[in-house]
């Protein structure tokens, strides 16, 4: 059984969510605020498996509530449920650290399918993570893991170690890092970025993209400012080089 | 005196080469020192305009959205799960809840627009403005689910009180005050209505909230149209910000007007709509 925390200020939806999750047989508890979810995830360590998060909250609303989440090491898995379904909207909720974004009305179905399948990815980080921690060194034949340098990607468990250091990735980051390295030594453009990775229109503004490729440059360049091997593209996009020219 | 004012028109008569290019300049300057100044008022003007438009796309959304995903929430679940008729019948309430605040949103999105279009004198009659206050009022607590003591009246509205008007118009009007003063009256209300006739031809309703107040600068601004105080006490307040945009304009097109009058953030407000009042010795 996985317990959920579903952060939602109109009471009907709360409790016809809680309602729902409970008959697909999760724990759930429920709060109307973003500050007591921080309360009770970051100060009081309570211990959840996913976290349904809408976004126009009183106090905090859920850009922040997710921001402040990461920024503190905590990478629950988030589904963003919110009315604002605008592509910059959704774009800004996989920026400030969601998993997933569902925009208001949605379907029953397709809610569940999507919190369950942020669970599985819980479960396989969790169960992989074990088996790593027997084995030491990760299995850099599987698909899900991309070996660059003196630097891994493993995109199962959403983690990507550096030297001595390991970053863990939001689902959109890994995301967005695994589609780069596929088409490593071509340049890919902001537009293709939006549709391929996030199943946006390339009327959003593309940004948002900038400020992911910032992060993960923090992550894999030794100088973020000097950046060899995620590159920009002058007036198209990224490039990514597994094997960077000196 | 005089020797001075004529020296300098002598001088400026000698010098006219240099002085007028100096005049013409003086001019200039203060015209483009004007233009820059209409300019950046019109620029602040349009920024306030398009932050409060995004700010109603954004609370319309909100309100309209939210319920609909209720009733589409609760329908996929009577359609999708056996449930006990008790649980049934619980959804169907919370579902017909939600048609009531989709309804009363999109009332007030129309009636926004029409208040905006002129001022018609379609169906106006004499209207028992008192009568139309009481019913209002127990509309409120019955639909609020408020007790005698949350919202009652300071004085009995005495009899006779009548207006020419629109009779759905005051309805509205009086019943977005009504609405108004119970959402940010907070968790312990206590709303006390007054009718009152100060003169002969002026009627004044006085609606006062023990709630979370407005901030001084607020208070002429909270009327217009989609603006919604920013007051960190009302946080859990949803709206569109068009209620009191609605009171004014209907108040001011029955030759009355609305103002708000309050101490400060947490400290109550009261509301007033004024309109001229039928008299009949």
């Amino acid at each position: 059984m996985s317990k959920i925390l579903i952060v939602e200020d109109e009471a009907h939806l709360a409790e016809g969510l809680r309602f729902n999750f409970e008959a697909e047989g999760h724990a759930v508890q429920t709060t109307d605020r973003g500050e007591d979810a921080l309360a009770r995830l970051l100060k009081n360590k309570e211990n959840f498996d996913a976290l349904v998060l809408d976004v126009m909250l009183p106090g905090k609303d859920g850009f922040a509530v997710a921001r402040e989440l990461r920024e503190a090491r905590n990478f629950i898995p988030l589904l963003m449920l919110t009315a604002r379904g605008r592509p910059e909207d959704v774009l800004k909720g996989f920026e400030s650290g969601a998993d997933d974004y569902l925009p208001k009305p949605f379907n029953l179905a397709i809610l569940i399918a999507r919190v369950e399948s942020l669970l599985r990815r819980k479960d396989w980080t969790h169960s992989t993570n074990s088996a790593t921690a027997d084995r030491t060194a990760p299995d850099t034949a599987s698909p899900d893991i991309f070996k660059f340098d003196d630097k891994i990607v493993d995109f199962r468990n959403l983690q990507l170690r550096a030297g001595n250091q390991t970053f863990q990735l939001t689902l959109m980051e890994s995301d967005l890092l695994r589609y780069l390295i596929k088409n490593a030594g071509h340049p890919v453009s902001r537009k293709a970025i939006l549709q391929d990775v996030w199943n946006l229109n390339e009327d959003t503004d593309t940004r948002a993209i900038d400020n992911f490729i910032v992060r993960l440059r923090r992550y894999i360049e030794p100088k973020p400012s000097k950046p060899r091997y995620l590159m920009t593209v002058r007036g198209l996009g990224y490039q990514f080089e597994a094997k960077p020219k000196d | 005196m005089a020797a001075a004012v004529a020296l300098n028109v002598t001088w400026i008569i000698f010098h006219w080469r240099q002085v007028v290019p100096l005049v013409l300049g003086i001019i200039l300057f203060g015209v483009l020192i004007a233009g820059m100044v209409v300019n950046t008022i019109f620029l602040v003007r349009e920024i306030r305009r398009n932050e409060q438009q995004d700010s109603f796309l954004n609370a319309i959304t909100h309100e309209l959205k939210t319920p609909i995903a209720s009733i589409r929430l609760y329908l996929e679940t009577l359609d999708s799960r056996p449930l006990e008729e008790a649980k049934r019948r619980e959804f169907y309430r919370i579902m017909l809840e939600d048609t009531d605040r989709l309804l009363g949103t999109v009332e007030q999105v129309l009636k926004a627009s029409q208040v905006r279009q002129g001022s018609s004198r379609q169906n106006w009659q004499e209207v028992d403005f008192g009568a139309v206050v009481r019913d209002a009022l127990g509309l409120a607590r019955v639909r609020q689910h408020l007790s005698d003591e949350a919202m009652a009246f300071g004085s009995e509205p005495s009899d006779g009180i009548t207006v020419l008007g629109n009779a759905e118009e005051l309805r509205t009007a009086v019943f977005n005050l009504f609405d108004n003063a119970i959402k940010y009256s907070g968790e312990k209300k206590k709303i006390v209505v007054d009718l009152l006739a100060p003169n002969i031809d002026t009627v004044s309703l006085r609606v006062c909230d023990h709630g979370v107040g407005i901030d001084r600068k607020e208070l002429k601004r909270i009327f217009k149209r989609f603006y919604r105080a920013p007051n960190p006490m009302s946080g859990d307040v949803k709206g569109t910000g068009l209620g009191l945009f609605i009171v004014r304009s209907i108040a001011r097109r029955h030759g009355g007007d609305a103002y708000a009058e309050s101490e400060g953030e947490g400290r109550g407000s009261t509301f007033t709509m004024r309109l001229p009042r039928i008299y009949r010795a």
